[in-house]
């Protein structure tokens, strides 16, 4: 279902310019002279609260994008979070989203599974498409949009019941009641989050037993047993030691492939080990967007060098 | 240039350390305060209570003997014809209140009046003195002497057939002015005889002086020759009953009517009688007349154990109504017998130590004359009885203003028991025998009469003087909390009654059927409160906006300020006459509510897609403000009907079981659990297959599939309910007498809505509590995986709060329990016990409130209350507890997550 791109949930947004979104490659300012690295564009945009347009990189151009984000703005009653983002994600990759606290990559993250709706004062204009389906549009249902996107959060999260309802409450919940069917997907997934030979044989324990590594690839599994189309995860090591950050990078990598990752890090070490992709944002603006050996080993912005290689943020 | 400003001293000034110092102390004594305050409160229930489960307290045995013997007593034992009272000579005695004087009537019609203390003789005279200028020849000795203790009434039989009666009272007049100077040097505490009285000066100062009258009548005329054998009176306000046997084997009965004239001043006497002969049985001596309270019933026992009752409702047409044998065993032998206070129960004792109560019940198709039967309702025994080793009873004194009788046995031992509550209050012991006992007018000394020469100082005659306290005899765990057979019922039952407006009243102190009620009321008030509150609170922790969610939980808040005595007002005055106008729509309306609001959301669904998004704001105020009013309008149409098809046209005549099949009834219970079956396997069966059906439908297909579920259910519901009633009804059982019975307008249903109403608040804010309280990470992760609202609520939110919502529920119950004002109002306080949702009841809160004022300080009543009190604070005690100990836990489980 494609719709006009102004179309809005809400009427009385009122988008502020009407332009043409970027495409991808980069605009005319900056696709020739990466060696120039224009400096404080951002800056600028930000002091003149302004729209900025992004550094996108051509390697994109190559990849099948599974979610499209097309001059997305949101607003927290008054203020703006997001300023026209644009950028798609790729289809079994992984895709990071770095930059300093409060710039936005967690609420661009929640508004791909609408999360955002839950508080009351957020409007939203531009649009997303899942696999060609828009998100924002009247008549979406919102629940059957997420049972097509799974999503971990920063806090590992298990419900309080078995490791085994756990995994298989997507399932539950859509009514599946076939025993056989459950416990192939428990094990699938258990087995898909690096779980199983932790966790086969206290299947029917308390899920709050597990330790917080665990924990939250137990709510990896969880996400994963849905199939979803998207997987979001947002900082999801965040709240957990080193060991078993390692664990959970791996079993990211291991995913790589037969999932597409969005996931929103502030460690750019673990951004540049695990991801594909980085997008580097600053203050609601998308800054730079490329393959992440490229972003973070020859950035075209030097905004964007400045915080891989630690000098802000 | 810097200034080299010293580096600043931190101290804490001496005002905040003494601020510090205060606020601590009057925290700490708030704090301990309170703890104490509570305490305290226990403290003072179990003082008050404690007396309850102590024994009676005795005081040491005083000595009396009796310095002469009556001379013309062995002129009496010549007298063989006679038929001998069964326990010595002496045939009553009584004291006076003061225990200053006591009076004997010994079986020769001798009367002697003797100071209690010293024994000395005041008076002594014969009943009818000998040449009697009357001229009759009722003179001399009676053949027949009846002694009513209680009244002070005395009647006598001769052997010409003739009766007198008479009367012996106690008058205490206060001495001042001239006729006390003679006792100025009189000590308080001591006493002397002056002429026929004794005088006394009181602790406080007041000179008493106490006499002793006896007075007889004339002889009246029974119309017959035959001697007198026994003889019994019953006094009232309206006259005397007398009832004699006569040697020829007939029994009589006069009624003695006696009319003042207000002119003369002079009394006529008129006599009703009848008469019946009795054909006794072999071996039927009788031995004691004895007329019931109101003469409805007169015995004649025989010797051997046997009883005949005889009907003299109507004393001119008396007839033999049953004869029973009271002591079935082959070799027992009637000793003693004795009305107990309120002449209803009749004690019995017998030659091997048993004494038996009994009175008369009014079963269902009792073949007597009078619809009555005889029944065993108490066995009173002494400890050793069960060995059969105890010694025979002698003696029977029943107290004037209690249950109480005092029971003396062959071998010197007295007992006192409690009939209803059969507790033995302990032993007394004598040397010799025991002819006479008396309880005195206050229950408070117990005088034991000994037999000629047996008993008493150098083997004179004599008596024993205890001071005595029965203290709460009445109360016993069993009477408390398990069935009694009190006087007149059919069975041991569960009841409290505490008071009532005569004196010979049995104090009926079951508190079961409080406690009962207090369930009950808790029941149908939790039944009531429970889902509204739970669900509320989950609607507005789960649905609404915080910006409304706020002002709601204040407002719900403000409702718990709400003063009971204003809802038990409402619940009175204006719910309870309205649900008794409207009984069948109140019905109907648990039907419809429900379905009107299911209805409503169903057919939301029919909506199209676009329009419902849009509306999506207005889905559930569409949904219950609009379809409540359809639910009430459809309820207010359906009532009358329902009334016809289900309860033959009248709900209340229906319940009262006086029209209609018993369908209706099991209609209402069962359609309830109908549903919930219906919906249990439809979600089992239907709806899976359904789900497998539908794939690939469209929107309104399922809508509309869904809308025909739902009516398919409605109907599959009742008419799965109309099979099991139809069965039931059928099979011949009936819903009316357990659930559903006869209406009363202030019933379980209006207090269990109002009770209901005042304990929401409060599970409502701890429940909402408990359900925000879940961490929202939970709900983020059950959203974020597609799940509904509503599913995220079922399957995340209950069980992680659902020792929250449990205590909630407790804290609620706790209140229900405690709860006081609306019940008094609304529940109509009789103590009653069945589980009819249509009938009221009372607990124990509102009994408190109603009894406590008009209960006598220290009485049994009061302390009896108090434990009802203590009950009440234990149970709500455990309640909260429990709920307090949930809430803990489930605060740890909390901080897990």
């Amino acid at each position: 279902m494609i719709r006009a791109r102004s179309e809005t949930l809400r009427s009385e947004v009122v988008r502020k310019s009407v332009k043409p979104s970027p495409s991808i490659g980069g605009g005319s300012t900056s696709g020739q002279a990466s060696h120039e690295r224009p400096t404080r564009k951002v800056f600028d945009a930000v002091s003149e609260k302004r729209t900025f347009e992004a550094e996108l990189h051509p390697a994109l151009l190559t990849e099948e994008m599974v979610l499209e984000v097309d001059g997305f703005s949101l607003f927290y009653g008054a203020a703006q979070a997001l300023w026209e983002i644009s950028m798609g994600i790729p289809k079994g990759k992984v895709t990071a989203l770095i930059g300093p606290s409060g710039c936005g990559k967690s609420t661009l993250l929640r508004s791909v599974n609408r999360m955002n709706d839950l508080i009351d004062t957020v409007r939203i204009s531009g649009t997303m498409r899942l696999n060609g389906d828009a998100i924002y549009a009247p008549g979406v249902d919102v629940i059957e949009l997420r049972k097509r996107i799974g999503m971990v959060f920063q806090k590992p999260n298990p419900f309080p019941m078995s490791i085994f309802e756990n995994v298989i409450y997507s399932l539950r919940i859509d009514g599946e009641r076939k025993k056989s069917v459950l416990e192939e997907v428990c094990e699938a997934s258990l087995r898909g989050a690096g779980l199983w030979e932790e966790v086969k044989d206290r299947l029917h324990d308390s899920a709050l037993r597990l330790s917080g590594g665990q924990q939250q690839r137990l709510c990896i599994a969880r996400a994963i047993a849905a199939e979803p189309e998207v997987l979001l995860l947002d900082e999801p090591c965040s709240a957990l030691d080193p060991i078993a950050t390692g664990r959970i990078e791996d079993l990211i990598e291991e995913l790589k492939g037969s999932y597409s990752i969005l996931m929103v890090t502030h460690n750019m070490q673990q951004a540049s080990r695990t991801s594909d992709y980085t997008a580097f944002m600053y203050l609601g603006r998308l800054v730079e967007y490329g393959p992440t050996e490229e972003l973070f080993v020859q950035p075209r912005l030097s905004e964007t060098e400045d915080y891989v290689t630690g000098r802000f943020g | 240039m810097v200034n080299a400003r010293p580096r600043r001293v931190r101290t804490t000034r001496r005002s905040v350390k003494i601020a510090e110092r205060i606020a601590q102390t009057l925290i700490s004594i708030g704090g301990i305060g309170t703890i104490v305050a509570v305490s305290l409160i226990m403290v003072f229930l179990v003082w008050v209570v404690a007396p309850l489960v102590g024994g009676a307290t005795t005081g040491p045995e005083a000595r009396v003997s009796f310095p002469e013997q009556p001379g013309s007593l062995r002129a009496a034992e010549s007298l063989e014809s006679r038929e001998r009272p069964l326990a010595g000579e002496c045939v009553d005695a009584q004291v006076d209140e003061y225990r200053l004087l006591a009076w004997s009537v010994y079986t020769d019609g001798t009367f002697v009046v003797r100071r209690l203390d010293r024994g000395d003789e005041l008076v002594r005279r014969a009943l009818v003195p000998d040449g009697d200028p009357s001229g009759t020849s009722a003179i001399g000795a009676p053949s027949a002497i009846g002694v009513d203790v209680e009244r002070g009434a005395l009647g006598l039989g001769f052997a010409d057939g003739s009766v007198r009666l008479g009367t012996v009272d106690f008058t205490a007049e206060l001495l001042s002015g001239e006729g006390a100077a003679r006792f100025e040097a009189l000590a308080p505490g001591a006493r002397e005889t002056d002429g026929a009285r004794v005088v006394e000066r009181s602790e406080d100062g007041v000179l008493r002086a106490q006499t002793c009258r006896v007075a007889i009548g004339e002889p009246l005329d029974t119309g017959t020759t035959s001697a007198v054998v026994l003889i019994d009176q019953l006094e009232t306000d309206a006259g005397r009953t007398l009832a004699t046997w006569h040697a020829d084997d007939s029994l009589a009965l006069y009624r003695v009517v006696e009319r003042e004239n207000l002119m003369t001043g002079e009394i006529t006497r008129k006599l009703e009688s009848g008469r019946v002969s009795f054909a006794r049985p072999d071996g039927f001596t009788p031995c004691r007349l004895l007329v019931s309270s109101g003469g409805s019933s007169t015995y004649l026992l025989s010797r051997d154990g046997r009883a005949a009752r005889f009907d003299t409702r109507d004393p001119s047409a008396p007839a033999l109504a049953e004869l029973v044998d009271l002591l079935p065993e082959t070799d027992a032998e009637l000793t003693t017998a004795r009305f107990l206070l309120g002449r209803t129960t009749l004690l019995v004792g017998d030659r091997r130590g048993g004494l038996g109560a009994y009175f008369v019940v009014k079963p269902d198709g009792a073949t007597t004359r009078d619809g009555a039967h005889l029944v065993l309702a108490h066995e009173l025994g002494r400890e050793d009885e069960a060995r059969g080793g105890s010694p025979a009873v002698v003696a029977l004194a029943t107290s004037q203003r209690t249950r109480l009788v005092a029971v003396a046995y062959a071998d010197g031992a007295i007992h006192v028991f409690n009939v209803t509550s059969g507790k033995d209050l302990g032993e007394l012991r004598v040397d010799g025998d025991i002819a006479a006992l008396a309880l005195a007018p206050k229950d408070d000394a117990l005088i034991a009469f000994g037999a000629h020469g047996a008993h008493g100082a150098h083997g004179a005659h004599g008596a024993s003087v205890w001071s005595f306290d029965p203290q709460h005899s009445e109360v016993t765990f069993a009477a408390l909390f398990r069935p009694v057979w009190y006087e007149g019922y059919g069975g041991p039952e569960h009841v409290w009654q505490s008071s009532s407006g005569t004196d010979d009243f049995e104090p009926k102190l079951g508190l079961v059927p409080l406690v009962f009620g207090t369930l009950k009321a808790t029941f149908y008030s939790l039944l009531f409160g429970v889902p509204i509150a739970i669900l509320a609170a989950l609607f507005s922790s789960e649905f609404l906006a915080p910006k409304v969610r706020v002002p709601i939980k204040s407002t719900v808040e403000i409702m718990a300020g709400l003063p009971s005595v204003v809802l038990g007002f409402l619940a009175a005055v204006i719910f309870a006459p309205f649900v008794q106008d409207v009984v069948p729509a109140v019905l109907a309306s648990f039907a419809t509510l429900p379905l009107a609001l299911l209805a409503g959301a169903y057919a939301w669904q029919l909506l199209p897609q676009r329009l419902a998004v849009r509306l999506s704001d207005w889905r559930r105020f569409a949904c219950i403000v609009a379809m409540l009013p359809v639910g009430v309008a459809l309820a207010a149409w359906l009532g009358p009907h329902v009334e016809s098809w289900l309860f033959a046209g009248d709900v209340k005549l229906w319940l009262s079981g006086e029209r209609g099949s018993p369908f209706g009834g099991w209609m209402l219970l069962f359609t309830p659990l109908a549903a919930l079956a219906v919906a249990i396997s439809g979600s089992q069966f239907v709806t899976p297959w359904l789900r497998a059906r539908s794939f690939g439908w469209g929107r309104a297909a399922c809508a509309r599939a869904d809308l025909g579920r739902f009516a398919f259910n409605v109907l599959a519901t009742f008419a799965l309910a109309a099979a099991l009633s139809g069965a039931c009804a059928a099979l011949g059982f009936d819903a009316r007498g357990s659930f559903v019975d006869t209406f009363v307008q202030r019933n379980a249903l209006v207090v269990g809505f109002v009770m209901g109403f005042a304990i929401i608040p409060i599970i409502y804010t701890i429940a909402e509590d408990a359900l925000t309280s879940v961490p929202s990470h939970l709900r983020l992760a059950s959203l974020a995986a597609g799940a509904t609202p509503w599913q995220t609520a079922v399957h995340v939110i209950l069980p992680t709060a659902a020792s929250g919502l449990f205590s909630a529920v407790m804290v609620g119950l706790g209140r229900a329990v405690g709860e006081t004002m609306i019940v008094l109002m609304a529940t109509g306080n009789t103590p009653v016990m069945d589980w009819n949702m249509f009938s009221g009841f009372r607990t124990l809160s509102a009994n408190i409130a109603t009894e406590l004022p008009e209960a006598v300080k220290n009485s049994t009543h009061y302390r009896t209350l108090f434990l009802a009190a203590l009950l009440l604070f234990a149970l709500t005690f455990a309640v909260n507890t429990a709920a307090e100990i949930v809430r803990q836990r489930f605060r740890r489980r909390a901080y897990q997550l």
